[in-house]
């Protein structure tokens, strides 16, 4: 009997995040996938039905992975900027510690797969920063907003930051990197933005 | 345990595509997909029963080039 090989599925999810990143959907092909793992396409084809069937489920599992080290340790139910923090420290984590991973996400977002990523991505996040939010504003320690208000101020500084780090300048070319000094700094600008 | 066979086709246009699908179902072969977003058209089929050589002459007596992907 074949059995599926784990440490084969692992490197096939590796080599096609990779090669998505480095190519594109338009440019993926199995063939290019088979060549990159030294296997042959027709191993490919027992673990994926098709192209869109690999992308999409790597995509997933990559999604639910990243959701799940977003998550880590926040507690709806704590303080405003605790819950804050927690979110700065694990989102930065994440996108730090897998760059080629959020990169694939980015362009998933972008393409036609992107209706699935983000029920997926809502899936995860509604609940849990939706109560945050709602406590916050409960407990009188942000005014009310719009969702979209609250995350745009809250993590777009964020995610410019990393875009930064992860392209190695700013603005007009200035080297940069992200140290923990920036990001703290940054995040108390945006605390204090939400105080009442 | 249920068998995955695979084969390169020319199976390119949906009309193929079309064809294929009576063809499959015309012979209760229930599990399969043809990725034809790759170059080999790849045609996979589930099944415990079916051998590799009667799917090859079925397509073939259809008109459709198809070999065994290795």
């Amino acid at each position: 009997m074949r059995v599926r090989d784990v440490n084969k599925v692992e490197l096939v999810k590796q080599k096609a995040i990779e090669l998505l990143v480095k190519v594109g959907f338009e440019g993926f092909t199995m063939n290019k996938l088979a060549k990159s793992c030294k296997i042959s396409v027709a191993t490919l084809y027992i673990y994926y039905q098709d192209k869109d069937d690999l992308v999409l489920k790597i995509g997933m599992e990559e999604v639910q992975r990243m959701s799940d080290i977003m998550l880590e340790d926040f507690d709806p139910d704590s303080s405003f900027v605790d819950g804050l923090r927690q979110q700065w420290k694990n989102r930065a984590k994440c996108l730090l510690e897998n760059p080629l991973s959020a990169q694939m996400m980015e362009q998933l977002r972008t393409s036609t797969y992107q209706q699935k990523i983000l029920e997926t991505f809502g899936k995860n996040f509604k609940e849990p920063l939706g109560r945050f939010l709602h406590n916050s504003i409960e407990r009188g320690e942000i005014d009310p907003m719009p969702f979209e208000t609250y995350w745009s101020v809250a993590f777009a500084p964020l995610y410019n930051l990393i875009r930064f780090h992860n392209e190695g300048q700013s603005m007009g070319g200035k080297p940069f990197v992200l140290n923990d000094e920036v990001l703290w700094k940054t995040f108390d600008l945006v605390a204090n933005a939400f105080r009442k | 345990m249920k068998n995955i066979l695979l084969f390169k086709t020319n199976i390119r246009t949906q009309e193929d595509k079309y064809a294929l699908s009576i063809l499959m179902e015309s012979n209760e072969i229930t599990q399969w997909t043809v990725d034809q977003q790759d170059v080999d058209c790849v045609l996979r089929i589930v099944s415990a029963t079916l051998e590799l050589q009667t799917v090859i002459q079925l397509l073939s007596d259809n008109g459709y080039q198809c070999e065994e992907l290795t």
